[in-house]
């Protein structure tokens, strides 16, 4: 498949791996059909996005990953604890506490019990608060991990250790990028890695969280945007119609064979291909954005409305990437840092009212997948960088409004498809939802769980930057077994 | 597919490996060509320099350990007698459980690996030391067989490879090429038609020299050369995390890109970066430099635990020292000993001892007022100017002067805030500090009296914003503590550690206080085996597409060995020699036959050296992201020549998003002259990148970056081919076309031509730009407004007498120019 001759940029970046038998197969691999810079322009230089063949046997092909950026409230959503809405009111225990570093809130807090309704639902008896009435409806159709902790509890550095593997901005790359790097993309005229970001604001991560860090930058996640062209310069220049636009690409393309011809350079030929793919991407991806052909039904189902900058348009909008092949979609949904410092941060209405724009479409979007027989090789993940405290956050434990703090400790997360179990709940937390009792999950755990699914062994998965080889779970991790 | 994977590492090796100069026995093995490298992958993850992850108390990577007697009784290796050596026992051996290494680690060593050991053995295993960490040795130059052909000493190590290999170098590129690709390398920029001209009717045999000369006396020179600093230092404008608030510490840019142009020695420059606050008498200036190491990121979200990011800036200035001046990937040491390196982890904490006694913390501060580039003299004016202003305003304002008084009395209270009647309800005596404040404040914005002095001050403080910045420097206090951490965690606190450096190094006199700038002393002390080199080796990986050490961020065991070591060390000790002169040492790079070559390539010389390690040709790789940009402009005629200043913001397309808990990501275009400056003055967010840098493999810039990876994406084919900022690019080119390019259309598209590619287009060429404007303009002669949109957004209106329609072709052809293979490309 690949000529000696075809490799020489690559090597430029990989020879180590070439020359080391532990990651060879995939680092070279990967990185030979997207570096490719070669004097073939066969097959391997039209699609640089080339589908590649896993460590292992795949259960999920493509992922979608709902990134609640702010941390949503676990108590008040899925972890119910009657024992902690017993005790509302009274002090934390001090043993609980100790020594442990919150972001606003110093002292002995009072315990806050959910101010929400719970209730079992499915075959499964899963609990979910009536906050979130739609996604209780597919709770069979759910994998929750609830004894899911993390180390950072501040957004920034926890939802970089979410996204990237590491709590710090080190330029390391995201999960995402990983994962195209790893497999590409099945589709020839999309980037294998999209993200969307809803709720007014970047996520905490800023655009780390979708960066190709130190892997080349074909791999970092192209961000779609609500307003103006989806894909950044993806419009021609106004007054410049697409029969101009395919005669000029025309004369580029002939000057560069002239100029290839003539200087003998394999890397024209790429060149050459990689204009194609953008004239294709050009058609392609407004095509792919625009959900108005979508029926009536459907986009009632998402609460999603042509046009509109929503959570909703964008989980419609990721399964239809999907089925286009497109290895990762990111959606980042801003606004899930429910302090109580102010009315909308208020864990009870408000909450309910935050959870209506999101609750709703993710219910849709999996039932959407499962309908289309996708859900079984797309993993749907939803999490946000960490949980929420027991107590009432420091700040405002006198306040009018009800808001807990950052929590690291514990918080509860969940997937769907991917090959997972359907309709089962892993790990506990104890009486007070503050410390996790049952299975503990890391954050490197979910990481390696989800390339596992993808048949990607994370302690394989590296890239060697700077004399190391590094990887995505850092030098952490474990696949979740109990849950596969 | 592995075979094609063997082969090309099977090119690669018989590419790298370099006969010895002195004929040694054909079977002689040479430890560090043949054995180091066998060691360092199979062996010493488990038996090299790290104490922590050692097996079996075997170590293999020195030779005393290694011939020690081991637990079991044997011995690894007995010298003179593999049989007797368990080490060629384990690696051969048929028994799972003795296998080595494990067969759970892939990779059983091939029979002429162990071939390798055994006769090493037999020869008597011996060792030496990397050679990145022993003294370059200036050698002589070789004999080649063209005596003719180099120009300079540079040339006869390239030729005598070459001459081994049995392979002809190219024919010199011709003139126009060379031009454009040395204005490119010095100045980042494409020539001027005019100084092409003026080059091809140069016939004095020194033509070529004076054009260097004048490249590197350019101030575009510093802007280049910066643009790549840049990089290695991790600048931003922004602190990074979360909300990544502003930072103003361009003036360290500026400091650097006259630095770069004065050529200040690089020992200097080195001494001034790191340490110039700890020089005698530092001047302001030197001062400035220390920024190099401010452009840490700081995490200013609530409830940060500052030590933690303190502590990760202090590492991060370990890391990146120790990778911009050393090669080596230092920061492996900091959780654990390197295992394949002799950097043992309290060496690493030993120079963090170092770093770890500056005043910042997790802060912005210290930060040092000082004035723009060259306007010292007028900041110290303006302020004095700005205190006076600011006593007399004062002086005017106090509540306890007469006037003042008569102003309470005189004035309307019923048009005045609640709040401030509040204040003037208490008798003066009873006011607090707070509420005369505030009531100044009132006065000052009301009252008519003092508009005149208010606007006095408010003028003098603005004039002097117009020459004063501020910049984040350096700033030496006792040192704190320095612990071992254990696994790289901060509070994990092991050994307190005194200042030292690796001792694998040269060595510092016993009686230096070990501070940053005795630490600088010793970085470029001619005793440094690594300095001088790894310098070298990035200039010349800027010029040729590739170091002669392929992973300049890499020098140790597990990096790639230099394809020409020889030269690599001549080099080194050149540029010593020169006096650390970085300018002489450019112009000796591309004063050489070696650069001068076409690049021009053979099938059969792509089959055999696909990546031009063996410089048989001349240098062709994609340029870096600023200078596509910066290119674009020029040929446009839009680039401005203003150097210096605050970032500014040129075209980008809104994104309607805010920064988590922040202010907008968007930002106003820059208006006039700042529209189009050079890419480096662009402000740079390190949370959202400026979006055509990244696209064209800039670093996002939180952490250190000593080489691009290159990529060609359709990403990169439609920023040029739609960001507005090349749209805007293509209509100043297509008006600078109808303006300078005569009166027939097959003029004007040579004109084009030859302003974005610096030569004349073939017939072959010239005929398909004559047919796309023909062509273009047919169609947009039907839609006249579609032709005013192409040739006016966003640039603006055209000039009177222009015909949209033929300006609209010529921004179509203009398009198209600035998206050729070869406009992107240094050929």
């Amino acid at each position: 498949m690949f000529k000696a001759n075809s490799l020489n940029h690559l090597a430029q970046v990989t020879r180590r791996h070439f020359l080391q038998d532990g990651s060879l197969g995939l680092g070279g691999l990967a990185l030979a059909s997207l570096l490719n810079d070669g004097a073939n322009a066969g097959p391997v230089a039209e699609v640089p996005f080339a589908p590649r063949q896993p460590h292992a046997t795949a259960k999920a092909k493509n992922v979608i990953f709902l990134s609640m950026s702010g941390g949503p409230s676990h108590l008040d959503l899925f972890d119910y604890k009657p024992e902690l809405v017993k005790r509302t009111g009274e002090e934390c225990p001090k043993s609980l506490t100790d020594g442990k570093p919150f972001a606003f809130t110093s002292g002995t807090p009072k315990l806050l019990g959910t101010p929400q309704k719970f209730q079992q639902f499915g075959n499964s008896g899963a609990w979910v608060s009536a906050a979130m009435p739609k996604v209780a409806e597919i709770a069979d159709d759910l994998t929750f991990i609830k004894s899911l902790s993390t180390d950072q509890f501040n957004h920034g550095p926890a939802e970089l250790l979410l996204l990237t593997g590491i709590p710090r901005t080190a330029g390391r790359p995201s999960i995402g990028s990983w994962v195209t790097y790893g497999l590409g993309s099945e589709n020839r005229d999309l980037p294998g890695f999209i993200v969307f970001v809803s709720g007014g604001a970047l996520p905490s991560s800023g655009k780390a969280g979708w960066g190709s860090g130190f892997l080349p930058s074909v791999y970092q996640g192209v961000q779609c945007r609500t307003g103006g062209d989806p894909v950044l310069y993806l419009s021609d220049p106004e007054g410049m119609d697409r029969a101009l636009r395919r005669l000029s690409l025309d004369v580029i393309n002939d000057l560069n064979r002239i100029q290839g011809a003539e200087l003998g350079n394999p890397e024209t030929a790429t060149r050459i291909a990689q204009y194609e793919m953008a004239f294709r991407m050009q058609t392609a991806v407004p095509e792919l954005m625009d959900i108005s052909n979508e029926p009536l039904h459907l986009l009632e189902d998402y609460g999603a409305q042509p046009g509109a900058a929503s959570f909703a348009n964008n989980c419609l909008l990721a399964r239809r990437l999907v089925e286009k092949g497109v290895r990762f979609v990111q959606l980042s949904d801003w606004g899930w840092d429910f302090h109580g410092t102010q009315a909308k941060e208020d864990i009870r209405e408000n909450l309910v009212e935050r959870c209506k724009l999101m609750d709703r479409p993710v219910a849709a979007l999996i039932r959407d997948l499962k309908q289309r027989g996708l859900l079984d090789e797309t993993l749907v993940v939803w999490m946000g960088e960490f949980g929420r405290t027991p107590f009432r956050e420091g700040r405002t434990a006198g306040g009018a409004h009800l808001g807990r703090d950052h929590h690291p400790l514990s918080n509860t997360m969940f997937m769907a498809g991917g090959g997972l179990k359907p309709g089962m709940t892993y790990g506990a937390t104890d009486e007070l939802g503050f410390n996790v009792t049952e299975n503990p999950v890391h954050v490197h755990d979910v990481q390696a769980t989800i390339l596992h699914l993808l048949g990607l062994d994370h302690l394989r998965l590296t890239y060697r930057f700077q004399g190391r080889d590094y990887r995505l779970t850092d030098v952490f991790g474990k696949v979740i077994e109990g849950i596969l | 597919m592995p075979l094609p994977i063997r082969i090309v590492a099977f090119l690669m090796l018989t590419l790298l490996s370099t006969a010895p100069a002195n004929a040694a026995p054909p079977d002689a093995v040479d430890f560090a060509r043949d054995v180091r490298p066998l060691l360092s992958k199979h062996c010493l993850q488990c038996h090299g320099p790290d104490a922590q992850a050692r097996k079996g108390d075997l170590r293999l990577d020195d030779r005393e350990p290694a011939l020690l007697e081991l637990p079991t009784g044997n011995r690894a290796i007995v010298p003179e007698h593999p049989a007797d050596s368990e080490l060629i026992d384990r690696i051969t051996s048929d028994d799972d459980s003795r296998l080595m290494p494990p067969p759970k680690f892939a990779g059983r060593l091939t029979s002429a690996e162990v071939e390798t050991l055994r006769r090493w053995i037999a020869q008597g295993a011996h060792y030496s030391k990397h050679w990145a960490y022993v003294k370059p040795v200036r050698v002589m130059p070789p004999a080649v067989s063209n005596p003719a052909w180099p120009a300079n000493e540079i040339d006869q190590f390239i030729l005598y490879r070459l001459d081994e290999e049995g392979i002809t170098p190219s024919p010199v590129a011709d003139r126009e090429t060379l031009l454009r690709r040395v204005t490119l390398d010095l100045t980042g920029l494409p020539p001027t038609l005019e100084e092409l001209r003026r080059f091809n009717a140069d016939t004095s045999p020194d033509a070529y020299e004076r054009v260097v000369d004048a490249l590197l006396g350019k101030a575009a020179y510093g802007e280049r050369w910066g643009a790549v600093w840049l990089d290695l230092a991790r600048y931003g404008d922004s602190q990074g995390y979360i909300h990544d608030p502003p930072r103003t510490i361009w003036r360290w840019r500026d400091w650097l890109i006259t630095a770069l142009n004065n050529n200040l020695p690089y020992d200097q420059f080195t001494l001034e970066m790191l340490a110039g606050d700890l020089l005698p008498g530092a001047t302001t200036d030197q001062r400035i430099a220390t920024g190099f190491h401010r452009n840490t990121t700081n995490n200013t979200e609530g409830g940060s635990n500052v030590e933690e990011y303190r502590h990760a800036s202090v590492v991060d200035r370990v890391n990146t020292t120790m990778q911009v001046w050393q090669g080596t990937t230092f920061g492996c040491a900091q959780c654990h000993s390197h295992k394949y390196d002799p950097f043992s982890q309290t060496e690493y904490y030993q120079v963090f001892a170092i770093f770890n006694a500056t005043e910042d913390n997790n802060s912005e501060a210290p930060t040092l007022d000082v004035a723009h580039v060259g306007r010292e003299e007028e900041r110290v004016t303006r302020a004095a100017r700005v205190a006076v202003a600011k006593a007399r305003l004062d002086e005017q304002t106090k509540f306890t002067d007469s006037q003042s008084a008569s102003w309470e009395q005189g004035v309307d209270r019923s048009k005045l805030a609640k709040e401030i009647v509040d204040i003037l309800d208490l008798s003066a005596d009873k006011r607090t500090k707070e509420q005369t404040d505030k009531l100044t404040a009132h006065h000052r914005t009301t009252s008519a009296d003092l508009s005149a002095r208010q606007a006095e001050f408010q003028s003098a403080q603005s004039e002097l914003e117009r020459v004063a910045t501020t910049t984040l420097v350096m700033k030496e206090i006792p040192a704190r503590p320095t612990h071992v951490a254990i696994r790289g965690e901060f509070q994990t606190k092991g050994d307190v550690v005194q200042p030292g450096v690796p001792a694998i190094l040269n060595s510092v006199p016993s009686e230096t206080k070990l501070d940053r700038l005795a630490f600088a002393r010793w970085l470029v002390d001619p005793e440094n085996p690594l300095t001088a080199r790894v310098a070298v080796n990035r200039l010349w990986q800027e010029l040729f597409g590739v170091g002669l050490v392929e992973s300049a961020e890499e020098f140790g065991s597990q990096g790639s060995p230099p394809s020409h070591p020889e030269l690599l060390d001549w080099l080194a000790t050149e540029y010593i020699r020169l006096g650390w002169d970085t300018k002489q040492l450019l112009k000796k790079i591309v004063m050489s036959t070696t650069y001068w070559q076409s690049s021009r390539v053979t099938d059969e010389l792509q089959t055999r050296d696909p990546q031009n390690r063996l410089l048989a040709r001349g240098p062709r790789v994609r340029l870096p992201a600023e200078t596509v940009r910066d290119q674009a402009l020029a040929v446009a005629g839009l680039l401005s020549p203003k150097l210096y200043g605050p970032p500014v913001h040129p075209l980008q397309p809104k994104n309607g998003l805010s920064a988590a808990f922040g202010a907008s990501t968007d930002w106003e275009t820059s208006l006039g002259e700042d529209g189009h400056r050079r890419a480096l003055y662009t402000r740079w967010r390190r949370n959202l990148p400026y979006a055509s840098m990244i696209t064209f493999d800039a670093p996002e810039r939180s952490v250190c970056n000593l080489r691009r990876i290159r990529t060609n994406t359709p990403l990169q084919a439609l920023v040029t081919m739609n960001d507005p900022v090349y749209v805007e690019a293509a209509q100043g080119l297509g008006r600078r076309i109808l303006n300078e390019g005569g009166e027939t259309v097959e003029s004007r598209a040579t004109h084009g031509f030859q302003l974005a590619l610096s030569r004349s287009p073939s017939p072959d060429e010239l005929k398909r730009l004559v047919s796309l404007f023909v062509l273009s303009r047919a169609s947009l002669a039907r839609e006249p407004a579609k032709a005013v949109a192409l040739a006016t957004k966003p640039l603006g209106p055209l000039p009177a007498q222009v015909d949209p329609v033929d300006a609209a072709a010529w921004t179509v052809v203009g398009n198209v120019l600035l998206n050729l293979d070869e406009f992107l490309a240094k050929r």
